[in-house]
């Protein structure tokens, strides 16, 4: 277990800058996630960390420690890649035991750590496979196996899951909860794939290009997004945002005035007006006819069905306001045909308020 | 792509297959049919010998001991002569027995076996380093490293020739009989690393990069590395750029023919094989037995190859 601090951290491969000025404290046994677009450097910050790139300016500390100049070998890191990595002349017991072996631990040692780990990863009946006769999902409990018998400071999970198909994700998802419980180890997990950002991290960090947008705990960049990357990011469906007009006490909407409590925005409103981007989930839409009159709630009315997609319990609901779409998540009870309107409520102090400029949150 | 192909297209392409067949492998067919022959059947086209004819193969391998002269009734009566010394007794008796037809196969093989499988192994070791630095490393002029070691192979070995002889008589190499096996030895070092190179380089690319860098998270350092996994992961192509390396060093005739003139104990097959043909009374059922003799180390490293190329080791390790 150890503590892991990005100082000032940037990277250039060659003449682009890939990470801008990275800052990042993580404690001991935290699971940090790392989430964002594919190519925002988080795989990159990772791979620093692991000692596989070389940093160009700032520095890395593991358990107040630089390690910027120190090879990969003795940087005492554990690392789950996203193509498995697992060393294909080797059997799956032999996969797992190499680091160990490495480090020249004791028979009994190396016997009982993967005792444990194939007892946890259901590997028992697998440990004279070679990699080749494994599934997608085996070989990654495999990759699992080899990171978490080592006495591993920090584990870095590269993208682990994004190979394996839906059902098996959301099992090795558990599986990494399990993990992380039984060993405390500092976990540093890299996705681009907000449901285990969401789901697995003590903390997730939304990077962009480079640049970190936001950190916090899942449940705070969901409730309180600083920007509108964020907003969209994190959520499934993703948040809706739409033009508005913002006016002392009210918000115009496609021509449908809709009451703001003026404390709700922190910055002064100009009485002609200012535009700005209206976000609110489609979670938080109710329908009008099932919705709790014990909650103030705002309706928004006529918002015409395009399409409707049932999921179960839940449905989602294509709609179009004026020439602008925005989706609803709304239960089963809900009873309505494509090309009919809805009238929809919300609770106004769920919804966000975006610059239009700057794209950040002034409900903040 | 499974239309069914009609019996006179199938006839026509069995044909062409045959005829290619039959090109590339009568010479080694004649090859094999004129060393079983006897010499009344030399002249004969037939491929099948009239009668068999082992002697050839025997007399190469030495299960035949050099045929004794014989020797006039006086002098065996010298020889009885108990005054005469074991050394004087000898030299009388070499004078009987001609060396001039011996044809020390076992030697021979001996000196190529040796000479091509040690040029082999060291061109190995040599481009299993440099083909990694190749594939893996970041350093200044890779590209035209690389590039030119692919040179040399481009320059024919007729042109090098002198010039490589020179270079061993003034560095004083050419000198000795060591010295000339050391130059031959480096000659074909050279001659086969860029190949060896090349060859690797692309084989080394195919392996994962994530998989090495797996094994330095995991404790290993560069050179851990390269022998944990990058070679148990290529032996396939390990054996065959052993196997090019060997074979061609078994072959080669130019540069040996050159370090080697003068030390005829230390001749190649290839030289030897050539002293064999261009001799006086061609003996040609002897030429095309040893000649026989000459091509099987290569068919079986061939065959070697042939077995080993088909398994893909490094599959299974990561998801493409």
């Amino acid at each position: 277990m150890a503590s892991v601090i990005f100082e000032n951290v940037n990277k250039w491969f060659g003449k682009t800058k890939v990470l801008h000025n990275i800052n990042l404290e993580i404690e001991e046994s935290e699971f940090v996630v790392l989430v964002g677009p594919s190519g925002c450097g988080k795989s990159t910050t990772l791979r620093l960390l692991a000692g596989l790139e070389d940093i160009t300016e700032g520095k890395i500390y593991i358990n107040d420690k630089m390690v910027n100049f120190l090879e990969p070998q003795h940087r005492n890191i554990a690392m789950v890649f996203q193509n498995y990595a697992l060393y294909p002349h080797k059997n799956v017991q032999e996969n797992i035991i190499f680091g160990l072996k490495r480090a020249k631990a004791s028979k009994d040692l190396i016997e009982s750590r993967l005792d444990k780990a194939s007892k946890m990863l259901q590997l028992q009946d697998l440990l004279d496979r070679k990699p080749a006769q494994l599934s997608g999902g085996q070989r990654q409990r495999v990759a699992m196996g080899r990171a978490i018998v080592r006495d591993a400071d920090v584990f870095l999970y590269d993208e682990p899951l994004s190979n394996l198909d839906a059902k098996l994700r959301s099992q090795m998802r558990y599986e990494i909860r399990r993990i992380h419980r039984e060993y405390q180890t500092t976990s540093i997990y890299v996705t681009h794939d907000q449901v285990e950002a969401m789901t697995l991290g003590d903390r997730v960090v939304v990077m962009r290009d480079g640049f970190i947008e936001q950190e916090g705990s899942p449940m705070d960049l969901y409730l309180k997004p600083k920007n509108i990357f964020v907003a969209t990011f994190i959520g499934a469906p993703s948040m809706n945002i739409l033009d508005a007009i913002l006016y002392p006490g009210y918000i115009e909407l496609e021509d449908q005035k809709l009451p703001l409590d003026k404390h709700l925005v922190k910055e002064s409103i100009p009485p002609a007006g200012k535009k700005v981007k209206f976000g609110i989930r489609p979670d938080f839409f109710q329908d009008e006819q099932h919705a709790s009159g014990s909650e103030s709630l705002t309706t928004l009315k006529n918002v015409r069905i395009d399409i409707i997609e049932p999921l179960g319990y839940d449905r989602e609901l294509n709609l179009q306001l004026g020439n602008q779409n925005l989706k609803a998540r709304l239960d089963l009870r809900t009873a309505v045909k494509e090309g009919e309107t809805i009238n929809l409520c919300f609770d106004m102090n769920r919804a966000h308020i975006f610059d239009i400029e700057t794209e950040k949150n002034l409900t903040l | 792509m499974n239309r069914k192909r009609s019996l006179l297209q199938n006839i026509f392409l069995t044909l062409a297959i045959l005829t290619v067949l039959f090109f590339c492998l009568f010479p080694f067919i004649q090859i094999l049919s004129t060393s079983l022959k006897h010499q009344f059947d030399w002249g004969n086209p037939s491929l099948i010998p009239v009668k068999f004819n082992f002697n050839a193969y025997k007399e190469l391998l030495g299960f035949v001991g050099s045929t004794e002269e014989q020797i006039p009734q006086t002098i065996k009566k010298l020889l009885d002569n108990p005054l005469i010394t074991k050394e004087q007794r000898e030299k009388i008796l070499s004078k009987y027995i001609s060396t001039s037809d011996v044809f020390p196969f076992p030697r021979f093989f001996l000196n190529t076996f040796l000479l091509s499988s040690s040029a082999a192994s060291i061109s190995l070791a040599l481009a299993v380093f440099g083909a990694y630095a190749f594939s893996r490393l970041r350093f200044g002029g890779r590209t035209i490293i690389q590039r030119s070691t692919l040179f040399v192979y481009m320059v024919g070995g007729v042109m090098l020739m002198v010039p490589l002889y020179q270079m061993s008589v003034k560095v004083g190499l050419a000198k000795t009989v060591w010295g000339s096996l050391f130059s031959l030895l480096l000659i074909y070092i050279i001659q086969t690393l860029p190949v060896s190179l090349y060859m690797l380089g692309n084989y080394f690319r195919t392996i994962p990069y994530s998989i090495e860098e797996a094994a330095t998270t995991d404790g290993c350092s560069r050179i851990q590395s390269i022998f944990l996994i990058i070679i148990p992961l290529s032996v396939p192509m390990l054996v065959t750029v052993f196997v090019y390396c060997f074979i061609i060093a078994w072959n080669e005739f130019l540069f040996a023919s050159v370090f080697l003139k003068q030390y005829h104990n230390f001749h190649t097959l290839p030289l030897a094989l050539q002293s064999l043909f261009v001799s006086k009374n061609a003996i040609w059922d002897r030429i095309m037995a040893a000649s026989m003799l000459t091509l099987i180390p290569v068919v079986i490293c061939f065959l070697f190859v042939m077995r080993h190329l088909s398994g893909g080791l490094a599959e299974g390790g990561v998801k493409e």
